[in-house]
């Protein structure tokens, strides 16, 4: 089988000459058709400028310096802005956390949602109107004919939520890519939501590419985690082996710093040292060192590779069995 | 039994919706008829979902806001009704921190001038006893020393809340109130403030009332808790009692919503709410009534007064009832 989209030694750089920081560093991971895939990372880990770069969109100040991009193996890098626009909204959809500002303040839901499958379907109005009013009654809308008709500002955040994903799937999009979907919602809102996306994914059989910080999300969602640290993947594994046994020190660091639902306030929570390192020149070695508690007598410092050890699972590090970190 | 630090006596607040043409004009009831007591040295949690009136308590509670009916005591004295004058008096004994670090906090000001500026303006102590009390707070919430002459631009996000902690601190307050402190911040430094915020509270005696609506940190940073729903409380009590027992078909809806990356809940049985947040008919009725799954024709008019069940107080038990282990709701 073909990957569906595969990164390939991704590298993104922001500013120029001195002040250059490579925010992504050499990251490569596949996502494979019908697999919902969480990439999960801390602000700066450089999980939300990938996504951004598979669409095409990264800010002006950032640009790919090296790596490659295939979807059904095609480069996207290296693809003419009209091939790109083929795909973009057709093959490969996209929902952003930023619900207020993702859509169109001044036209109609019912605008909005037909603008993209007239111009990438060639649907007439009304056909495309009827699709719309179709998706939206599938991602949960009552009355979506009224809902057709309203402006965002009308309607609550899980309501624009689910308008974003109905959009995005007009076209039956081989790829969605979900970049913090439920960070704006309220607890129960986001479970909602949570059910939509992965009924949604089954029915379709769709894949997902489901960028977050909370490792929670990733448990509910995704099949297979990816956790960025510092611009680098450090650890790759079905979600299950992630959260059983999690091998790298960084992502056992974030498990146990996260109070547990069920965690009272007898057992100390385990902090981690120190912030996020900054990305500028050359960086050797593990990036996590300076913050890991297993830092004094690892045999993986100076040689940080990303390294097979179990079947699917990848890691820079190998600390499975280790006991638990204390506070 | 000791006496409680804080008190609030069926607080109520209404506020006018504005834009409407009617001649009384609409209201909106943000918190209503809600009391809760907190105890020395302890911290109460308040959790619940945007809107749900959380964040106008605590500005009551700091005399922000007065309250349209009920009353509010501190160490036994009536504050909400205090003048301006008495206020700002009583003001060194309770402080608040708020979730923004970025913008409660002068870009122009060097955070020692921050940290001096309460101190001052209380007139608690001269210049050389303002500086050394200065140095002491930054020790305490973990800063070096080098950083007192930095803009709070040049700190990151968990450092200025350090800085808003330690400026709450500066008065030697004993009620801390803290609207959502760590959720702007990472999951790594989430931790760091919740430990320090503890620490302090063991070392000073601190009492906190804790907004939050990250479960997890609520139940590891209080004794108590106060659910709250469409401005009332619907269930309150020791939070283990509260999150590892709920009652109220509300808590447990919020905690099976709650995304986790334990292994063993993930498949647990779940509430689920139907729909969004919307008003119940009749004036007394349960107000989870429009999307409770286990509503009944008695929700009508009984869902509203608190009510003793196993060690809680809480609008409707039906959790209880049901049973929580054989476990109500649907696996996700």
């Amino acid at each position: 089988m073909e990957p569906l989209l595969q990164i390939d030694n991704l590298e993104i750089t922001f500013g120029r000459g001195k002040d250059a920081s490579r925010a992504v560093d050499g990251v490569s991971f596949c996502v494979w058709p019908g697999e919902v895939l969480g990439v999960v990372g801390e602000s700066g880990s450089g999980k939300s400028v990938t996504a951004l770069s598979v669409m095409g969109l990264l800010s002006r100040q950032g640009r790919v310096t090296g790596g490659k991009i295939l979807f059904q193996g095609k480069d996207l890098l290296t693809m003419t802005p009209e091939t790109l626009d083929t795909l973009r909204g057709v093959e490969i959809g996209m929902i952003f956390q930023d619900i207020m500002y993702s859509l169109n303040p001044v036209l109609t839901i019912g605008k909005q949602m037909t603008e993209g499958m007239r111009r990438h379907l060639r649907m007439d109005a009304a056909a495309a109107s009827a699709r719309a009013v179709e998706l939206l009654t599938r991602t949960g809308i009552r009355d979506a004919a009224q809902v057709m008709k309203k402006y965002p500002h009308q309607l609550s955040g899980g309501m624009r939520q689910r308008v974003m994903i109905a959009m995005a799937l007009a076209c039956r999009p081989k790829l969605l890519i979900a970049d913090e979907p439920t960070t704006a919602l309220d607890v129960t809102i986001q479970m909602q939501i949570m059910q939509l996306l992965r009924g949604l994914q089954r029915e379709t059989g769709m894949a997902i590419l489901l960028i977050t910080h909370d490792l929670g999300i990733v448990a509910e969602l995704a099949d297979r985690a990816v956790v960025m640290y510092a611009g680098q993947c450090v650890e790759e594994a079905p979600v299950h082996e992630l959260l059983t046994d999690p091998a790298h020190a960084y992502t056992r660091a974030l498990m146990q710093a996260v109070p547990g639902l069920h965690d009272s306030r007898e057992k100390r929570l385990y902090s981690i040292p120190g912030r996020v390192p900054e990305l500028y020149g050359d960086i050797r070695g593990c990036r996590f060192a300076e913050r890991c508690a297993y830092a004094a007598d690892c045999a993986y410092k100076n040689d940080a590779a990303m390294r097979q050890i179990a079947g699917k699972h990848y890691s820079r590090c190998d600390l499975r069995g280790e006991a638990t970190l204390l506070g | 039994m000791a006496e409680p630090v804080l008190e609030l006596r069926n607080v109520s607040r209404r506020y006018r919706v504005s834009g409407e043409k009617s001649l009384f004009g609409k209201t909106f009831d943000a918190v209503r008829d809600v009391s809760l007591k907190v105890m020395p040295g302890e911290t109460f949690g308040i959790v619940g979902e945007s809107g749900c009136g959380k964040t106008t308590l605590a500005r009551m509670i700091m005399c922000l806001e007065r309250p349209s009916s009920g009353e509010i005591w501190l160490h036994g004295r009536r504050i909400d009704n205090l003048s301006e004058s008495a206020r700002r008096a009583l003001r060194p004994r309770f402080q608040m921190v708020f979730q923004d670090s970025g913008s409660s906090l002068n870009p122009r000001k060097r955070v020692e001038d921050i940290l001096r500026e309460p101190m001052l303006y209380h007139h608690v102590g001269d210049a050389k006893q303002v500086d050394g009390r200065v140095d002491a707070l930054m020790d305490m919430v973990g800063l070096p020393l080098e950083m007192k002459k930095r803009y709070p631009h040049e700190f990151s996000g968990g450092q200025r809340q350090r800085v808003c902690i330690a400026r709450a601190l500066s008065l030697n307050p004993d009620v801390l109130v803290l609207d959502e402190p760590v959720s702007a911040l990472d999951v790594s430094v989430q931790a760091q403030i919740l430990n320090l915020l503890r620490d302090l509270q063991e070392k000073m005696g601190l009492t906190y009332v804790f907004i939050g609506h990250g479960l997890g940190a609520v139940h590891y940073m209080s004794h108590q808790i106060a659910v709250m729903y469409m401005g009332r409380v619907v269930e309150t009590g020791p939070s283990d009692t509260l999150f590892n027992r709920p009652a109220h078909p509300y808590t447990k809806a919020l905690l099976d919503a709650a995304p986790t990356a334990d292994d063993t809940l993930r498949n647990r049985k779940r509430v689920e709410l139907s729909g969004e947040i919307e008003e119940a008919d009749g004036e007394a009725s349960c107000p989870l009534l429009p999307r409770c799954p286990f509503s009944r024709e008695n929700c009508r008019h009984d869902g509203l007064t608190l009510k003793e069940a196993d060690g809680r107080m809480t609008a409707c038990a039906r959790i209880l009832e049901l049973d929580g282990k054989q476990a109500c709701g649907s696996t996700f």
